[in-house]
């Protein structure tokens, strides 16, 4: 159990890693589906083209799409990219590295169900069965005779083992066999130069901007990471806030009906104790709040989050973010000198 | 543990819940009882570990039910004995009601199984009193509960689509005949006869007869072309969805995400402060009631006594304060009859409290106050025995 977590949690703790995951997992989820999708040729003259283009082409497209859409970096490199400058200056080169790293992620699928399609042959079969050289493979001598459309009739159907009825002019299986070996030349070399095109991608890029590259995937990182702690900083804020309020509540509730009772005419019972005092748990609650403790002030701060982010520096005296509106924090930090090295990254 | 007759349930200390344990009872739901072996209890915590850290983000919650909801749908669609009636009229009924009514089904089906309906509706048609209300957070949790209730449906549809049954079932009599040579000989009604059995391989009429084999052919290829372009256009319009989001209105975005967050949390919360309530309420009432059947079996006996022993002044003992302050549960123990608490709720629906921490306490300044006299009266005289 324990490793499970930890490996979910390994998972989860970089978008990077997570989408790995999901790559290896798409990838395989796309050569189940080919196998599990019915091809089925029209075996109609102008039909057979339109299909196998649309089955070579569409499931790719919906596969790259899905790759990039399941990936949280997407609406990340979206925002980045929309944001007004603020204090934090705009990196392109950050924009860049992100969108080249989901893009070669989401690659992967379509690459794997092209290939498929090629190796099985049956798609290339379909396209092509009406332009199959049948001087060469079968009795030429009667091909010319034969008017064009119908030709083209008789060849659609080659992909039909029950419908074909041109075995007088072409046998069906040399028809197939000739196609399908082309096919999968066509799919072995398309593997061959993607896992060709891939290894050098890979291998030559530490050749040029390594340091660029550092950068690039150190900033790309943390603003993603950034991203997910501001995230878990809102939810815990809003359940303190969501505790403290509930307290309040019944506390204001407590306080009236302590009132109710010191107006109420049998006074014998002695009157309550005065309002009580907040409880231990009630101060931890308060402080997760760090100061924020109405509506118009939180939607200040997020405000301020998407227009004004902080720069990348630390430790550094800040003004305060909302001038007067500052609901109060914990004490100020002691005013530091200006240091004369500060890292520009 | 069995509860005999010779234990006081007052006194006897294994009786009387700590506070302690009140409170660890109270807050874990799951927790095993005291009798575990330890490798049970060790799984046990592993479990519920699992299940809050599922729960912990209600995100993530939704999105595992919208998934659960989706692969259900998958392993119905694929068991589903599909079923084409074969007969002119019929067809297209059967076709296409099995193409529109489950997924409905599912539609509605992922609607009740997300609680963030609910919430919704609830924030929705609450009265305003305190806190103003935003549509745009009522906006936000609809879109993002349609969201995932249509994901099933679609799943539906579109394995539908692909697979080509229903299709086929449905329109094999709007096939155009020209389309196909082999149907010159025949008159239009024997056509459309024939064109009513093509999704019926085993019938005799159309048995091994090629042009059925056509026909059907060019529906399916259809039927997935049709399934493949809903496809590329639903992906379209969900990668647009999400890479454009964030050029409209970022801010309000980022607001609305944290209310309607607060929100669903809020209403979880309160709950969870309900049931302590009530359970506290429960223990009280019953810790009452002992005392009050323990202080009258005491009268009696003295005064069946009082003749023939010396008087001695009983010792009623005091309810034990079990639940005593430094729990920290104080503001819960005031409220402590029916009549404050369905109050309570009422004035939790009807008035939340503003989204203000640093105002004062008090709901709504003389408000409630001119109330409480005839409160405090009724609470006096039936304080026992009203549970």
């Amino acid at each position: 159990m324990d490793k499970f977590r930890m490996i979910f949690q390994f998972l989860q703790s970089n978008q990077e890693s997570f989408m790995n995951g999901i790559c290896g997992i798409m990838a395989l989820a796309s050569a189940q589906m080919y196998s599990a999708f019915d091809f089925n040729c029209p075996c109609l003259p102008g039909y057979n083209a339109a299909y196998s283009a649309g089955i070579l082409l569409a499931p790719p497209l919906v596969l790259f799409l899905l790759g990039l859409v399941m990936n949280n970096n997407v609406s990340m490199l979206a925002e980045e990219w929309k944001r007004p400058p603020g204090r934090r200056a705009k990196d392109p080169a950050v924009l860049r590295y992100m969108f080249c790293s989901m893009a070669q992620r989401a690659l992967i699928a379509p690459v794997v169900w092209v290939a498929v399609t090629l190796l099985d042959g049956k798609c290339f079969l379909c396209a092509f069965c009406t332009a199959v050289p049948v001087t060469a493979l079968g009795n030429g001598s009667l091909a010319p005779g034969l008017p064009a459309p119908e030709l083209a009739r008789l060849l659609a159907r080659v992909p039909c083992p029950e419908i074909y009825d041109g075995d007088w002019l072409l046998a069906r299986e040399v028809a197939v066999r000739y196609l399908r070996c082309i096919s999968q030349a066509l799919g072995w070399s398309f593997v061959l130069l993607t896992t060709l095109l891939a290894f050098v991608v890979r291998s030559v890029r530490p050749c040029f901007t390594q340091v660029a590259f550092l950068k690039s995937k150190y900033w790309s990182h943390y603003i993603d990471i950034e991203r997910k702690l501001f995230d878990e900083t809102c939810t815990e804020h809003a359940k303190a806030f969501a505790k403290v309020c509930i307290q309040q509540f019944f506390e204001a509730m407590n306080h009236d009906l302590e009132l109710g009772h010191t107006h109420g005419t049998l006074a014998t019972a002695p009157a309550s104790t005065a309002a009580p005092t907040p409880p231990d748990g009630a101060e931890e609650e308060r402080e997760k709040l760090r100061g924020i403790t109405d509506q118009g002030t939180m939607n200040r701060l997020l405000t301020s989050w998407h227009k004004c982010k902080p720069p990348l520096q630390l430790g550094r005296e800040e003004p305060p973010l909302m001038g007067n509106g500052w609901a109060g924090g914990g004490p100020r930090p002691p005013r530091k000198e200006v240091a004369t090295y500060f890292s520009k990254v | 543990m069995p509860l005999e007759a010779e234990r006081d349930p007052l006194t006897d200390p294994r009786l009387i819940p700590s506070a302690a344990d009140t409170r660890k009872v109270a807050r874990a739901s799951l927790s095993p009882p005291d009798g575990c072996p330890p490798t049970q209890a060790g799984v046990m915590d592993k479990f519920r570990m699992l299940f809050q850290h599922f729960q912990s983000s209600s995100e993530s919650v939704m999105n595992g039910i919208c998934l659960l909801l989706a692969v259900v749908t998958v392993k119905l669609y694929s068991s589903f004995d599909f079923n084409c009636p074969c007969l002119a009229r019929y067809n297209a009924l059967y076709g296409l009601g099995l193409l529109l009514a489950p997924p409905l089904a599912l539609f509605l089906c992922g609607l009740l199984a997300n609680r963030q309906s609910v919430v919704m509706v609830e924030e929705w048609r609450r009265p305003a009193g305190h806190r103003r209300k935003d549509p745009g957070i009522i906006r936000y949790m609809c879109s993002s509960v349609l969201q995932r209730a249509l994901a099933a449906p679609l799943v539906w549809i579109l394995l539908a689509l692909l697979d080509g049954k229903c299709f086929v079932c449905a329109f094999s009599n709007s096939v155009d005949p020209e389309k196909f040579l082999d149907f010159a000989n025949m008159t239009p009604s024997q056509v459309q006869f024939f064109l009513a059995k093509v999704p019926c391989k085993e019938d005799e009429l159309v048995r091994n007869s090629p042009a059925r084999k056509a026909v059907s052919r060019y529906l399916r290829c259809l039927s997935q072309a049709i399934g493949w372009s809903v496809t590329l256009l639903l992906i379209i319009a969900a990668f647009l969805a999400r890479c454009l989001r964030p050029c409209f209105d970022q801010t309000g975005f980022l607001q609305r995400r944290y209310w309607s967050n607060y929100v669903d949390l809020e209403q979880k919360l309160f709950d969870e402060t309900c049931c302590e309530h009530a359970r506290d309420f429960a223990h009280r009432c019953v810790l009452h009631f002992f005392a009050s059947m323990q202080s009258e079996l005491q009268a009696r006996g003295l005064h069946r006594d009082n003749a023939c022993r010396s008087p001695e002044p009983p010792a009623v003992p005091e309810p034990p304060e079990v639940l005593d302050s430094g729990s920290g549960k104080a503001h819960l123990r005031a409220i402590s009859s029916r009549e404050q608490v369905d109050h309570l709720l009422s004035t939790w629906y009807s008035r939340k409290p503003p989204l203000d921490l640093a105002a004062s306490p008090g709901l709504c300044g003389g408000g409630l106050s001119h109330r409480a006299p005839t409160f405090a009266l009724g609470t006096r005289l039936s304080q026992h025995t009203d549970v």
